[in-house]
């Protein structure tokens, strides 16, 4: 079967769509990372008003449907949004979509990191917050008595919930990787011919390039690129159970 | 050094504390007893300087600990050690547990060099860390994790946590309730060694016996109150309140 889809698409067309598969959810995934561990740090540490809206508001946002936050960040990337540049007023819909004067954005591997860091997002800080939340009081307690700051207490606490961070990033890698409606929106699904029948993903992932064989009937290829897809799936899953396990010992 | 001047307390509106009043002083041991939930632990929490107390004061080194800057506050903290009732190791290794009190007074430069080398290997025990653990006994468990230890072993390890950082007050919540005859004796030892270099020590404790070992004074608390303190032979053999001799004699049953 394999021998099968590197004849009909060529190795290295198959090779950059995995590898544009992977830039962009692992950019998604280590900015979402970031984001998440400051506002479950926040959410999980902090006491504000508002807090419990904040929190609700989160976890509705592990289930939002990947095509609407895709036209979301197309509406707001494109000359419509507000990041959109100031240049074609009024028509809508029309030509390329410029923003941040003049940067194009929309239907670029970036957008699609944009749109995939909105989706995972709220998967890790949920993850991540519950990890945090369900640390032990002793814990605290014990950072504190033996000298520590809040500071101290807080960092105490986190890495007591490190194999729960092990596992939110995980969710938020499988939600971005296994996505394909906002890709597909404000990524474009786009190839680029290179001469001679030749093509390279730009813009096309496992999941959109699956779409697009699935929708001409090109069942075989579309079930390789699934495979492909679920052996990077299970590979990450596996080497993050390596972590966790190694933690555990 | 740490002292309760007419201590209350309460969580939320029950009043847990009525005004109690104590003080720890350098190499001797103050055996707090009485039944549960007559508020030991919560006692323990505010010398600790947890949370603040409602109403009165609680001193450290003759100054209201209350009245301190954060920074200042945290300063005298590190000087108070503690041991909980409950197990409380980090699920790191021995040796990191027992180490904690001094890896937090480092400064922050310190520590990321520390963390970054012990990513490469593993780091030396401090001369300090490894003497708190010689002096449970765990001394060659160092590396092994915390979890994989037994309730006993565990809280030796706690024990050494609070004593690595060599503090001037040390106050223990039930150190021995569940451990079995040797564990106790061993953690007995540590605190007879404890006192004698001159560490106030504070221990809650449910074993009367154990009071009459290791203690040098005793406070009975009943509801909130210390109804009874004084030297533990007096407490013991003839006690004022009619209700600490009942408490001892094993009539007050809750
Ligand atoms: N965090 C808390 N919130 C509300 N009430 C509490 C809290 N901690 C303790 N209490 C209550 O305060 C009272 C005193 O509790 P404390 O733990 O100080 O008792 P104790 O003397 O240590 O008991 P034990 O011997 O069982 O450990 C109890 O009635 C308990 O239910
Ligand atoms: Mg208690």
């Amino acid at each position: 079967m394999f021998g099968g889809i590197i004849a009909e698409f060529g190795t290295r067309y198959l090779i950059s769509i995995v590898v544009v598969t992977l830039q962009v959810s692992l950019a998604a995934v280590s900015i979402s990372t970031l984001v998440s561990v400051v506002l479950a740090g926040v959410l999980g540490f902090g006491d504000f008003r508002g807090k419990g809206v904040l929190v609700s508001v989160i976890n509705t946002g592990m289930g939002f449907p990947s095509v609407v936050v895709g036209l979301v960040v197309l509406l707001l990337l494109s000359n419509a949004g507000p990041v959109g540049g100031g240049f074609d007023l009024g028509l809508p819909g029309v030509g390329v979509l410029y923003s941040f004067g003049g940067v194009e954005l929309l239907y670029t591997p970036t957008a699609m990191v944009v749109s995939q860091v909105v989706l995972a997002t709220p998967v890790i800080t949920s993850v991540t917050l519950s990890a945090i939340e369900s640390v032990d009081p002793s814990i605290r307690d014990a950072a504190f008595a033996a000298g520590g700051t809040a500071r101290d207490v807080q960092i105490a606490v986190v890495r007591e919930a490190r194999y729960g961070l092990v596992t939110a990033v995980l969710a938020g890698f499988g939600r971005a990787v296994s996505e394909v409606g906002s890709v597909l929106i404000v990524g474009g699904n786009i190839a680029i011919a290179t001469g001679g029948g030749a093509r390279v993903s730009f813009t096309r992932t496992l999941t959109t390039a699956i779409t697009l064989e699935a929708r001409q009937g090109n069942y075989g290829t579309g079930i390789a690129l699934g495979v492909v897809l679920l052996t990077i799936a299970l590979a990450v899953n596996g080497l993050g159970n390596v972590v966790r396990d190694r933690g555990r010992a | 050094m740490i002292e309760a001047d007419a201590v209350g307390f309460g969580y939320d509106d029950d009043r847990v504390l009525r005004n109690v009043s104590l003080r720890a002083t350098p190499g001797e041991t103050f055996a707090l007893i009485g039944p549960s939930g007559t508020g030991k632990t919560t006692l323990l929490r505010l010398l600790a300087l947890f949370e603040p107390p409602d109403a009165g004061t609680v001193r450290a080194a003759g100054t209201d600990a209350w009245s301190l800057s954060n920074g200042r506050r945290v300063a005298t903290r590190r000087r108070i050690g503690m041991v909980f009732q409950n197990r409380s190791l980090f699920s790191t290794s021995v040796a990191h547990n027992a180490g904690y009190g001094l890896a937090v007074r480092r400064s922050w430069p310190d520590r990321a060099r520390r963390w970054l080398r012990g990513l490469v290997g593993r780091p030396p025990l401090e001369e300090s860390v490894a003497d708190a653990l010689e002096t449970v006994g765990l001394r060659e468990a160092a590396h092994r994790p915390a979890r994989s230890l037994s309730a006993g072993e565990a809280q030796r390890v706690a024990f050494a946590r609070a004593l690595a950082t060599e503090p001037d007050v040390l106050l223990l919540d039930e150190p021995t309730s569940n451990l079995d005859p040797r564990n106790t004796a061993l953690i007995e030892e540590a605190v007879a060694a404890a006192r004698e270099r001159d560490i106030a020590v504070v221990v809650a404790t449910h074993d009367m016996q154990q009071a009459r070992r290791i203690a040098d004074r005793v406070g009975v608390m009943l509801d909130g109150t210390l109804i009874e303190q004084g030297p533990t032979e007096t407490v013991f053999g003839d006690p004022d309140d009619e209700r600490a001799r009942k408490f001892i004699d094993g009539e007050l049953v809750y």
